[in-house]
């Protein structure tokens, strides 16, 4: 099967986030920057589809600027066959402006399964594998815990509050991927090695207009430190006062 | 020439060469391994074969058998001298040392030969009611190792028995022949028969017998397990376990090589010096009785690593090397685990020692405690294949226990084995007051020494403590210190254990490059790992500095009366002190510890556990099981908390953060009402505040 996976790179999300000088976004000084969770898993998924279903290919793309080469190559040491940067200055903050340009590069790859994780962590929108989805009309399945293949046709399973469902739909489609689904590999280091040499091609980004831009962000209040009340029984009766007059949650 | 003496140099001849011919082949299946140097530091691996090989030093570790096996191998070397003189009798009859040597030397030879085939015989009686009656479980095997040992103990005691016997015949056909010095020998005479015109035959016979035992042993020898007899010594000089260099460093490994594999999945990615550890195992089981991981009742035994590995040589090496003489494998392939029972060359190739003969389960069971490494009477590196074949699970096949990818991505995005913030990394010193390199810099000033705190030290909650404390001693002495504060990140030596070598050298090269471009030369850290890694093994890596671990600095501080310590004597203790590997097998640091805590409490009592300094049970964190579950067989760390509690001290003392966590949780698990301590906190608990 010829699969393409949409990845991104994300800052670690173990980080202490500042807030940059322009006050629109955060200060990158210090953090580190890896492959996102969630596109991690789709890789894996990808990966594990070729693996069981015999030859295929595995391409991962990724929009941004030279430093996602590291993460496309990132990408290949877990197993991706080979990679294509759509290079631009930075990637967008307006969804739609992103999937333009990987709809345009994606239209003409004869690729059965195109997979994207659920969201990004710096954004949580998650626009960008549904709208690609929507410009290449092909049919589009989020957030998928499961995902099988067979005979030309997709089942996944969905998880919803309380429920789960599971749907059907034709290849070639658009699928975005949750977290449980897969573990995602280790890269060895023959995987490393051998990721070196695998090809990545360089392509200007066919970039939509980018309508949603980010004004001033934020971070949430620092929350009030906790307290010790004691230990053992004798706390209690103290610990149930405050529960009742100062959090009122009694 | 008489007729019998032709036979004699034929009959030789054949046993020598047939000998030498398998021992040949034996080092041909050797030189399959990689090659290494081994003859650095001449003098100090002589010193080891005189010490470890001679003077059997390891062997006394277990003083009875010890004491058995240094009577039969010193009797070995003093009547290997006869058999020589016999040998050469064989084809010159009527000669003697005494032709050669002066008389005093002659008479101290002669009676050397029957003290010791006396003595001999004594350890060897000594040897069967330990194998048949007292059946030590060490040296639990199947029927085949013991049918090996019973052959072995048999032919010595045959080797005595004729030989006594030869003389004695001969005393009473000769008695000019067979001197007064030979007073075993003329006993022996004395009680058979003392008649005139005593026939010649049964010297005759008893002589040849003795030969033909000597021939058949050394052509044994390489079918058993026994062919240790000739390996031993030289595999003691080319070992490095009791340095040459410093014990314990991992091997290097260059990563940019144009390599097939890395790491080690069968023999040929071993080194030679592996392999003739695999010639060297006398099964005698010290390593394995040691071993934390098969104390507690699981899979891992080292003694199987090295059986093992000389098994998989035995099956592989003929194939490979298009040995014609298979049939006559010098065999070696019983033992634990046994053969894989390949029946043709394919099968044969298809094996390999990982997975055929060893799991990946064992190896991730061990602790690196080098508690193995510490017994092995003949210096076998039982740890450095164990490491070589992590190193090739993760690295070439990404094989390891789920829980520990975490610890590696933690490590690659945080510099840290947890998935803690690096901004958060120096939190501990808040309010404090401890310049940081980069402060110091700035301002143009240089600390003494550099504390480096360790990832436990910076993140985990009940380690702070304990760098707190050391950093408070260090103030109150008025040291002039300082830490890297956010620029430091751990040195990878969790991963390099892991068997990742490729993230340990990131993060290794990259903290030598902070190291030295601050120009650092002194190091102090309350983390045995951290001790041994920035100490031992940077110095793979351009990184040279003094290293000292908080228990030696300690210790210098109150030695040179530099504590402001408080002037009453504290509260009464008893104190047990558990002794941490890195500490003291890789770097033999046994007493600054305890040394340090009789100083800073005047009236402490110091009691130890049955298993303590080189002996010290593991806690069982150490080779990175502390990011690893531990599912199988009771927990090391309950095991050596019960030991150390059984000693009725009131305090456990330990000199690592990570002890720090596996006692702690130990005495959890046990209810126990005990404290337990870092040296550190106990000496800051003294302070004048
Ligand atoms: S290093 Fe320790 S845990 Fe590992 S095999 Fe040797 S004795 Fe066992
Ligand atoms: S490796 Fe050493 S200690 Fe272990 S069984 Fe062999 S000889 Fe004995």
């Amino acid at each position: 099967m010829k699969i393409a996976v949409c990845i991104k790179r994300t800052p670690d999300s173990e980080s202490r986030f500042k807030i940059a000088a322009s006050s629109a976004a955060i200060d990158e000084a210090g953090l580190k920057f890896d492959i996102d969770d969630f596109a991690s898993y789709a890789v894996e998924v990808a990966l594990q589809l070729n693996e069981k279903q015999g030859p295929g290919e595995t391409v991962v793309y990724a929009v941004g600027p030279d430093v996602v080469q590291e993460t496309l190559r990132k990408a290949m040491s877990m197993g991706a066959d080979r990679a294509v940067q759509l290079k631009t200055d930075a990637v967008p903050y307006d969804g739609l402006a992103v999937a333009k340009a990987l709809a345009a590069e994606l239209e003409s790859g004869g690729y059965d399964l195109v997979l994207f994780g659920k969201h990004a962590f710096d954004t949580s929108a998650g626009i960008v594998g549904t709208a690609t989805a929507e410009l290449l009309g092909v049919p589009c399945v989020t957030a998928a815990s499961k995902l099988d293949i067979a005979g030309g046709k997709g089942t996944a399973r969905r998880e919803l509050e309380g429920a789960a469902e599971i749907v059907e739909f034709p290849l070639p489609a658009v699928v975005t991927i949750d977290e449980g689904i897969a573990r995602p590999r280790y890269p060895s280091l023959k995987g490393i090695m051998a990721a070196k040499k695998k090809p990545l091609e360089t392509k200007p980004a066919q970039l939509g207009p980018v309508r949603v831009t980010v004004k001033s962000m934020e971070l949430p209040a620092e929350r009030a430190p906790g307290r010790i009340i004691g230990e053992g029984a004798a706390a209690v009766p103290e610990l149930v006062r405050l529960l009742q007059t100062e959090a009122k949650v009694l | 020439m008489a007729a019998s003496n032709v036979v004699f140099a034929f009959v030789l001849t054949l046993g020598a060469g047939f000998f030498a011919l398998n021992v040949q082949r034996l080092v041909r299946y050797m030189r399959l391994g990689y090659a290494e140097n081994r003859i650095d530091h001449p003098l100090v691996r002589l010193k080891n074969v005189l010490t470890i090989g001679i003077g059997q030093r390891k062997i006394f570790r277990d003083p009875i058998p010890g004491a058995m096996h240094a009577t039969i191998f010193w009797g070995f070397l003093v009547l290997t001298a006869g058999t020589v003189e016999i040998l050469i009798q064989g084809v010159f009859s009527g000669f003697s040392y005494a032709r050669i040597l002066p008389h005093p030397l002659y008479a101290l030879y002669a009676a050397s030969q029957d003290a010791f085939a006396l003595f001999v015989l004594a350890a060897i009686a000594f040897a069967y009611y330990r194998r048949l009656v007292l059946h030590p479980r060490r040296l639990d095997g199947d029927n085949l190792e013991h049918a090996d040992a019973y052959i072995i103990l048999g032919l010595i005691g045959g080797l005595m028995v004729t030989l006594l016997l030869a003389n004695a015949c001969q005393f009473l056909v000769d008695p000019a022949s067979i001197g007064p010095e030979k007073f075993v020998s003329r006993g022996i005479a004395a009680a058979i028969a003392p008649i005139d015109a005593y026939p010649s035959t049964p010297a005759t016979v008893f002589w040849w017998l003795h030969v033909l035992i000597v021939l058949t042993f050394l052509n044994y020898l390489p079918y058993s397990k026994h062919l240790h007899v000739v390996t031993s010594l030289i595999n003691v000089f080319f070992s490095n376990t009791s340095g040459p260099p410093q014990k314990g460093v991992m091997r290097f490994m260059d990563l940019e090589a144009d390599v097939e594999q890395f790491g080690a999945s069968d023999v040929e990615h071993l080194s030679w010096k592996n392999l003739l550890d695999g010639y060297s195992c006398t099964e005698c089981g010290r390593c394995t009785a040691a071993c934390p991981a098969n104390l507690t009742g699981k899979l891992l035994s080292p003694r199987k690593i090295v059986i093992n590995t000389r098994q998989r040589l035995m099956e592989k090496g003929p194939v490979v090397t298009g040995d014609r003489m298979e049939f006559l494998h010098p065999a070696l392939l019983h033992g634990e685990g046994g053969d894989a029972g390949a029946q043709t060359p394919a099968q044969v190739m298809e094996h390999r020692l990982l997975d055929t003969y060893i799991s990946e389960e064992e190896l991730w069971q061990c602790t690196s405690c080098r508690a193995c490494v510490q017994e092995c009477p003949v210096s076998i590196d039982q740890l450095d294949i164990i490491n070589q074949m992590r190193r090739y699970l993760v690295l070439s096949e990404s094989r390891f226990p789920e829980e520990i990818q975490p610890a590696f991505e933690s490590l690659e995005r945080n510099g840290s084995p947890w998935a803690f913030s690096p901004a958060d990394r120096a939190k501990w010193s808040e309010g404090m007051e401890i310049p940081t390199m980069a402060e110091l810099m700035e301002r143009g000033e240089r600390p003494d020494v550099l504390f480096w705190v360790g990832c436990m030290g910076s993140f985990d909650d009940r380690a702070k403590k304990i760098t707190v404390a050391f950093a408070r001693i260090l103030k109150a002495c008025g040291i002039n210190f300082a830490i890297l504060g956010q620029e430091e990140h751990c040195h990878g030596d969790p991963a390099r254990r892991m068997g990742n070598e490729y993230l340990y050298q990131m993060l290794a090269k990259d903290t030598v490059e902070t190291l030295n471009r601050y120009d650092v030369t002194t190091i102090v850290t309350s983390c045995p790992h951290c001790f041994h890694q920035l100490g031992n093994e940077f110095p793979q890596f351009g990184g040279n500095y003094e290293v000292v671990h908080h228990s030696t600095y300690i210790e210098r501080l109150l030695q040179e009366n530099r504590v402001p310590l408080q002037s009453a004597e504290g509260k009464r203790l008893t104190v047990a002190y558990h002794d941490s590997c890195y500490l003291g097998r890789y770097n033999d640091i046994y007493d600054a510890p305890r040394e340090t805590l009789r100083r800073a409490l005047p009236v402490v009592t110091l009691v130890e556990p049955p298993r303590s300094r080189d002996r010290g049970l593991c806690c069982g964190a150490g080779g990175g099981r502390m990011f690893m579950e531990e599912r199988v067989g009771k927990r090391i760390n309950v095991e050596r908390t019960e030991e150390l509690l059984a000693t009725g001290a009131d305090t456990i003392a330990v000199a690592c953060p990570f002890c720090m966590t596996m006692i702690n949780d130990g005495v959890k698990a046990k209810e126990a009402d005990v404290a337990v301590l870092d040296i550190a906190e106990v000496v800051a608990g003294q302070l004048q505040s």
